[in-house]
């Protein structure tokens, strides 16, 4: 067994609890806007700390990328073209 | 082994991880789908923050430590498996399995309790989409113990042997089950 390896993966595992801690604890001591901003950044660095980590994108082809990002993409855009209609309220007239 | 099975055993890129990577990439779609409904609907109407706050956040946070444990142990038991250390990797499996069982227990208590108090699924539109998204990620969280306990069979029979490269396809589905939940722990229980 590779202990470097499993070292590795404890540390990114380590990496994630204190992420979640930090999460928990701006959501309680941070005005809300703030707060949002933070542990939603923070999720998105535990999503990719797990996808190069875990997943072994970081080693994979480029084509392997493109295959998560392209459908994250259009999720994007649809998250945009909502925005208006029912954030906003804006209506034809 | 058939000729093309013994062709395909030489290319640098198994197609099962291939048919893994497209399959996860149909999910996407689906929960981000669901996600950005959610975020719109949120952002866009008052009072989600009241119901929220019925959501039992303790069993949540618990819930997020255990899937992202069984995260570090899948990937340790595809490492084991890769080097040969069946026996090692059935027990990272094994460990898999029984952090995934008790993820859906504290699910099902959570529901239990949420249920006895009145809040089911028709209760409001913040209802549905929690018991949506929580209960579609509970059925992706159940396949992949099936798909483990079965990976944990052969680890223990030595049939895994041949196939090693099974745990890291299973690890991949497993790994994205786990960002799934990343992002609705914080959108149902910190926002």
């Amino acid at each position: 067994m590779n202990n470097a390896q499993e070292r590795h993966y404890l540390i990114i595992w380590l990496w994630l609890v204190v992420l979640v801690g930090i999460s928990v604890a701006a959501a309680s001591a941070l005005p809300k806007i703030q707060a949002l901003v933070l542990i939603f950044s923070i999720a998105i660095v535990k999503a990719l700390l797990v996808a190069r980590n875990y997943m072994h994108l970081k080693n994979e082809k480029p084509i392997y990328y493109a295959m998560a990002l392209v459908p994250l993409a259009f999720v994007i855009i649809l998250l945009l073209g909502l925005f208006p209609d029912f954030v906003y309220h804006v209506t034809k007239p | 082994m058939n000729s093309q099975a013994a062709a395909m055993s030489g290319v640098e890129t198994p197609v099962g991880k291939n048919g893994t990577w497209w399959f996860l990439a149909s999910e996407i779609p689906i929960f981000g789908g669901l996600i950005a409904a959610y975020i719109v609907m949120r952002l866009g109407s008052a009072g989600w923050s009241d119901a929220s706050s019925h959501l039992n956040f303790n069993i949540a946070l618990t819930n997020t430590f255990l899937l992202l444990t069984s995260s570090m142990t899948i990937v340790m038991a595809h490492a084991a498996v890769q080097n040969s250390a069946l026996k090692r990797g059935a027990n990272f499996l094994g460990l898999t399995i029984l952090l995934g069982l008790g993820f859906l227990g504290m699910k099902a208590f959570e529901y239990g309790t949420e249920i006895s108090h009145g809040f089911l699924p028709s209760s409001g539109i913040f209802w549905s989409f929690y018991y949506g998204m929580t209960g579609l990620h509970a059925l992706h969280v159940l396949a992949g113990i099936v798909v483990n306990v079965v990976l944990w069979s052969q680890a223990v029979k030595g049939s895994l042997a041949r196939h090693p490269h099974r745990v890291e396809l299973a690890g991949l589905y497993w790994h994205l089950v786990d960002i799934i939940w990343i992002f609705l722990f914080p959108l149902l229980y910190l926002a």
